[in-house]
């Protein structure tokens, strides 16, 4: 009965190893893909084609839904903090607030989030039927490095063109606050502009410029990963597909909090 | 489960660092283009297990088996997609099982692959998918890679799908293409991965057609790696003769006769047959008696 019970041990330490040792390995495995893919960036021969492909891709094919996110987001912030701040006699700070929220914080996230859902998504599965449909060897046999070709000007798209957007959705988002707070709160369309511009320093910029720049990367990187690691046909695309989504928004909304913690400490706010 | 991020990282696990050899250097006109020496390669289970030949100039090897036996696996290994955890592979002198992928390129373009379903980059048309090799080569001019992609097309019977998409294309059309994107460099070795799986005996024999051509046409040397036994011994007993200035194929119905093919059986990773195609068919082993039945 004892040797049962050990041989149980035995078995499930042993998972849980090979597990770990996995996770470690897969960690390993997509450290060193990002550091390639970055490396490829700046080192010859580089693939402009496919940047600008992926730069459209990435970028103009998805600013509808950025615009979208953002403009509804900024009007539903001036509702919500309006609700919020009339306790206090302090509506007319409604522009700095849907200012300082979506620059900090809800532009970078959302943009991120929706295209990481529309775009790290594409990656994943585009690069998971070449895979799956062996035209990555081909493309290995035929003389081409994938991590250059395919890799490198997804990542230069996503650093370029994700602060891009999230610029266009921060806009939009304070635009979006305007039209609620002139509309609905009966505030000066003046007033609430210069609160915006009141609330804006340049720690906020830093922020607002850097977290989308991280995010592009994690996103892009999680994405081309997800896809190059696929196996097992179209239902491993599937899964790939499911999983760049997943483990991307998961590690943006994740970083998020240790971005802001370290420019917080960086550039106190005053 | 990792095998492609990690063939691309080049983390795939090797074996320990070969003996030094002198670098390769002009080949003797007998000696094998392809070498395998008691080659081990195992994933979760054992997937290669000693498996040893030569291939001489000019010469074709088939090799047959059934699913999982690890036929593809040997075209991997000859093209540097995988590594080896014992043995050694050579390639026109190169010890391709111990090199690095950087040092691959010039090994690879002596070779030409057909993959399984073609393998046609989806979002290329025809004509960039033939004259992709050229294009990465960077020293072809545009319109010499024009001349020579339809050219290639032209060979494969296909020159007027020049500006067509891949998804526009029928399984056997799929397969030329990646007939003329092996071709379009002029490899010394070409490899043949499964080409008429999934296809009709007619467009099945026009693909067996075009490997006879490029045999006996350019003297290529060549593996075809297949299952389908009436495509084996098709490519074995057809050969290209002039006829009124046109080169047709000809049938060689007297099996004992036929020189230039060999046959190689895998079983489950082991070499199980390695002979002619008369010794195939006479065979009296109960294995490939119950494979050829």
């Amino acid at each position: 009965m004892a040797s049962r019970t050990q041989l149980l041990i035995l078995s499930l330490g042993r998972r849980f190893s090979q597990q770990v040792k996995g996770s470690v390995l897969a960690v390993q495995d997509y450290v060193l893909l990002t550091v390639r893919g970055l490396a490829a960036l700046v080192t010859p021969p580089r693939y402009q084609r496919e940047l600008v492909t992926q730069m459209d891709s990435i970028g103009v094919q998805s600013l509808s839904i950025v615009v979208l996110t953002g403009m509804f987001t900024g009007m539903v912030l001036a509702l919500q903090s309006a609700a919020s701040l009339d306790a206090f006699g302090a509506r007319p700070y409604v522009g700095r607030l849907v200012c300082i929220s979506m620059v900090r914080e809800l532009g970078p996230v959302l943009t991120a989030l929706m295209v990481t859902g529309r775009v790290g998504s594409g990656m994943a599965a585009e690069l998971g039927s070449m895979v799956v449909t062996q035209q990555i060897d081909a493309l290995r046999v035929l003389g081409s490095d994938p991590v250059r070709k395919l890799v490198a000007p997804r990542l230069g798209a996503a650093l370029i063109m994700v602060p891009l957007l999230t610029v266009i959705s921060d806009t939009v988002g304070i635009f979006g606050g305007s039209l609620i707070s002139i509309f609905n709160l009966k505030l000066s369309w003046e007033f609430y502009w210069r609160s915006v511009g009141n609330a804006m320093v340049i720690n906020d910029l830093v922020m607002g410029f850097l977290k989308p720049l991280v995010f592009g990367l994690i996103l892009s990187s999680v994405g081309c990963y997800m896809g190059l690691n696929t196996s097992g046909g179209t239902q491993g695309v599937g899964l790939s597909t499911t999983r760049s989504v997943v483990v991307a928004s998961v590690t943006i909304l994740s970083s998020d909090f240790f971005i802001t913690k370290l420019l917080l400490i960086l550039f106190p706010v005053v | 489960m990792r095998e492609t991020i990690r063939a691309i990282l080049g983390l795939t696990p090797r074996p320990a660092p070969a003996p030094p050899e002198p670098p390769p250097g002009p080949q003797d006109p007998d000696e094998p283009v392809i070498s395998f020496r008691d080659v081990h390669l195992s994933f979760d289970r054992p997937i290669l297990q000693g498996v040893s030949f030569d291939l001489a100039p000019g010469t074709t090897k088939v090799i047959l088996g059934g699913s999982g036996s690890g036929k593809t696996t040997i075209l991997r290994l000859i093209l540097g997609l995988l590594k080896p955890d014992a043995g050694s592979i050579h390639v026109d002198g190169a010890d391709v099982g111990h090199m690095v992928e950087e040092d691959l390129r010039p090994v690879r373009l002596k070779l030409g692959m057909v993959f399984q379903e073609g393998a046609l980059f989806d979002s290329l048309t025809v004509g960039e998918n033939v004259g992709y090799r050229l294009v990465e080569d960077g020293n072809v001019s545009e319109a010499d890679i024009e001349a020579r992609v339809r050219e290639m097309l032209g060979f494969v019977g296909l020159e007027t799908f020049y500006g067509r998409m891949p998804s526009e294309l029928s399984g056997g059309q799929r397969r030329r293409v990646a007939f003329a994107r092996a071709l379009v460099a002029r490899p010394q070795i070409m490899l043949y991965d499964e080409p008429t799986t999934g296809l009709d005996p007619i467009t099945s024999t026009t693909i067996t057609d075009l490997i006879v051509k490029v045999r006996d046409l350019d003297g290529v040397t060549s593996i075809l790696v297949t299952h389908q036994l009436r495509d084996a011994f098709n490519v074995a007993r057809t050969f290209m003769a002039r006829e009124n200035g046109q080169f047709l194929p000809k049938v060689v119905e007297d099996l004992s006769t036929l020189e230039g093919t060999e046959f190689m059986m895998l079983r489950q990773g082991v070499v199980e047959f390695k002979g002619t195609p008369h010794e195939l068919k006479t065979s009296e082993d109960p294995y490939l008696r119950e494979f050829l039945s």
